[in-house]
């Protein structure tokens, strides 16, 4: 190493790239599973509170209030935010809150009793919780005797044995690597799914991409041992050079055509199953939640670029994709009736922003792990009654009294959004 | 057609000592032989199918494959013959196999008395030929094999009590053919839900089944509905050029069919809009790209044929050895 310096140039960076080659194209190895990234960037101390053009958006109630009026002449009481019904339709379920816990996949964060814990809790709010992809072909499915913790099935159980009536709803993903696996298949014919399903309370998410990578597909780090065993089923690029490699699946290749069908193929194969369909931030996000709502599904769920629980390029998230306020802006002119959003969602002005723009409900992702990861038997049931508590106070406060009667109009923007 | 749901049989040793499971088989065997005898006398060559391999028939709607573990490498149970039956019109124009196939179908089915999770199909498939061809093909086989159990089994179908003359209307060929889209009408002028970009659903093929007399062919079904190997429309995208063909007195689907795509960046495609991942295909695909012959064939449940000619309640009742799904049996 010599003494060149060059102020005022990545000088640091360089040299990591210098002595590591291609693993400095991504965060240090060591932080796998256990730091989950944001669109600050994984260089900067304040990645979860850089604000963006959604933060910067103000809820602007007005003081005239025709819909607290309305309540006020319903209930013969003056209404307060606790008169704020929360109960929302989501993708087809019925869920407490306009709010859905995002999908976890196989990654390391979501692994083990937390990946399990998160379940227990979801299924206890009554919220809406989805399974991320290539559970099944790197954890197993649960009926042969693999590790329950880390399964499908474990998952499915967790969250239905803690489910109220009525409420509620699990959507399972199923990425290219997945359809080998036959993971819709799978549990479509499962006596463990058959509570859900036949309730109505089964959804299948067709995942065109996630917004920590918007472009490629998942990614995560493995072990050596745990690569060898996924054998030739996935792309695994051994360049951290320390026995670790990445485990990379491909994105899917996907024209309106193929994703029309595919939606139409799932509709005709899964009759009773709801039918998600989760995008990533791409430029031309309005038209394929069109395709897709125009195809018959559900929902149309958005993730804006903002982090990730699984692994990303560093050079993926302070630079490739729309950020959730893009999206929603892009979405608004046609958005489809069941819009879901996520993207660093975690207290209620961004869930509420989101919702008078045009989403329907908010996905809790590394908010959700964090809250379970805090206390395993309740973190985020204490959590979730924080955001709803937040939700009311400040949708009673624009004169309303649930959440799909939020607008344009409560938003104000200093700049034309 | 009677609409009580027999129980699956809990005693294979009652279930095959049974009068009626004689019978039924036996006209069962009389159609495989009367099919066998028409189609070799028309120059088709007989082939014994494979029963695993690395890939097989996706297509089929919500049911599971078998996965086995082949020296260390994932192969499959055959959900149909499909792939093999167009590699195989490398070796001969005309061929046919009577195929085992396993499809872990959704629970649910267990009570349709319609499918069973081992059956068989009698696979047909013609080089060079187009959809109405083998329509044609179907009908006058079809015949052919009800007309020779009829014929030779007059004591069976007494003690089946199947009246013969249900297949008067049969035999005289001449089975109707209707559009998708014109069943979808027609399942919606009479109040049913029927989705006009899907499958027709099993209530829907029994509700048309029930209003006819003789077997009938549903044609063009949309894309979205079935696999990758059937042919669209050239002039009508979005529609495919396959058929089914439903029996009459709501029976049900009895066969499907179709013209096949032969040509691979098509297929490639295709398998993306069925959701499928290519790599898997390989060998199917390097086979496609050096070139198989265009075709046209079709497949006919044995033991949904059984079961519609000799009038039993449930399929189950065509099999000496009945797997339903989520039913432990022999």
């Amino acid at each position: 190493m010599s003494d060149l310096s060059a102020p005022g140039f990545p000088e640091e960076e360089v040299r990591r790239r210098a002595r590591a080659g291609a693993a400095a194209a991504f965060p240090p190895a060591e932080e796998y599973g256990h730091v989950l990234f944001g669109a600050g960037g994984p260089d900067t101390a304040d990645r979860f509170v850089r604000p963006d053009a959604l933060d910067a958006l103000r809820i602007v109630p007005p003081l005239f209030l025709p819909q607290r009026l309305a309540k006020l002449i319903d209930l013969g009481r003056e209404p307060d935010y606790r008169d704020v019904e929360l109960t929302t339709t989501i993708g087809g379920f019925t869920s407490a809150l306009p709010v859905y816990v995002s999908a976890t996949g196989s990654t390391r964060a979501a692994g083990g009793d937390l990946g399990l814990a998160l379940s227990r809790q979801a299924g206890a709010l009554g919220i809406p919780m989805v399974i991320g992809e290539n559970v099944v072909p790197v954890n197993g499915y649960g009926r042969l005797g693999e590790a329950a913790d880390r399964t499908l099935l474990g998952r499915l159980r967790a969250y239905g044995e803690e489910l109220p009536d009525g409420l509620g709803g699990v959507a399972v993903q199923q990425s290219t690597e997945d359809a080998d696996a036959e993971v819709w298949n799978l549990v479509h014919s499962d006596p463990a799914a058959l509570p859900l399903l036949e309730s109505g309370r089964l959804a299948f998410e067709l995942k065109v991409g996630q917004g920590a990578k918007p472009g490629l597909g998942g990614m995560t780090v493995l072990e050596a041992e745990a690569a060898a065993a996924l054998g030739d089923r996935f792309g695994l690029d051994p360049l951290f050079g320390d026995g670790r490699v990445l485990r990379a699946a491909t994105p899917g290749t996907f024209t309106a055509e193929i994703l029309r069908q595919q939606i139409r193929l799932m509709r005709n194969n899964y009759p009773r199953v709801r039918i998600w369909v989760k995008l990533y931030p791409g430029r031309d996000v309005a038209e394929a939640a069109r395709v897709a709502h125009e195809a018959g599904a559900d929902a149309v769920v958005v993730d804006g670029a903002e982090g990730g629980t699984g692994w990303a390029p560093g050079v993926f998230l302070p630079h490739v994709g729309l950020p959730l306020a893009e999206c929603l802006r892009r979405l608004a002119a046609d958005p489809p009736p069941s819009l879901l959003v996520s993207g660093r969602i975690w207290e209620g002005a961004r869930a509420v922003k989101s919702l008078a723009l045009g989403a329907r409900a908010v996905g809790l992702g590394r908010a959700a792990l964090l809250a379970v990861a805090e206390d395993r038997e309740s973190g985020l049931r204490r959590f979730a009654e924080c955001l709803a508590l937040e939700l009311r106070l400040l949708i009673s406060a624009l004169g309303k009294y649930a959440p799909d009667a939020l607008d344009r109009a409560d938003v104000w923007s200093s700049e034309e959004f | 057609m009677p609409d009580a749901t027999p129980l699956p049989p809990t005693d294979p040793g009652r279930h095959l000592t049974a009068p009626a499971t004689r019978s039924a088989l036996r006209v069962q065997q009389q159609l495989l032989t009367a099919a066998r005898e028409f189609l070799c006398g028309r120059g088709f060559t007989e082939l014994l199918p494979p029963i695993i391999g690395p890939v097989t028939d996706p297509g089929a709607r919500g049911s599971k494959q078998v996965d086995i573990d082949f020296y260390g490498h994932r192969y499959k149970l055959m959900t149909s013959a499909i792939l093999y039956k167009q590699a195989s019109l490398l070796a001969f124009d005309k061929i046919f196999c009577i195929a085992p196939n396993v499809r872990l179908e959704p629970l649910e089915t267990a009570g349709t008395n319609r499918h069973l999770a081992e059956f068989h199909q009698l696979d047909v498939e013609v080089a060079g030929a187009s959809r109405d061809e083998v329509v044609q093909l179907a009908e006058e086989l079809v015949v052919h094999m009800v007309d020779s159990a009829v014929r030779e089994l007059p004591k069976e179908f007494a003690e089946l009590g199947r009246d013969p003359q249900a297949f008067a209307e049969l035999l005289k060929g001449s089975f109707g053919r209707i559009r998708h889209a014109e069943a979808v009408t027609e399942l919606q002028g009479i109040g049913h839900p029927q989705s006009a970009d899907a499958e027709l659903d099993w209530e829907g093929e029994a509700l048309l089944s029930a209003r006819r007399d003789r077997p009938f062919f549903v044609t063009d079904y949309p894309k979205g509905s079935r696999g990758f190997y059937d042919r669209e429309h050239p002039d009508d995208p979005g529609l495919l050029r396959n058929f089914d063909l439903l029996a009459p007195e709501g029976y049900g689907e009895l066969c499907s069919g179709s013209q096949r795509t032969n040509d691979y960046a098509e297929i490639v495609t295709r398998m993306r809009e069925t959701g499928e991942n290519p790599q898997k295909y390989r060998w199917y695909l390097d086979l496609v790209r050096e070139g198989v012959p265009a075709s046209a064939g079709f497949g006919i449940g044995v033991e949904r044929l059984t079961r519609y000619v000799s009038g039993l309640d449930a399929v189950w009742q065509a099999s000496a050895f009945p797997k339903l799904a989520g039913v432990v049996s022999p």
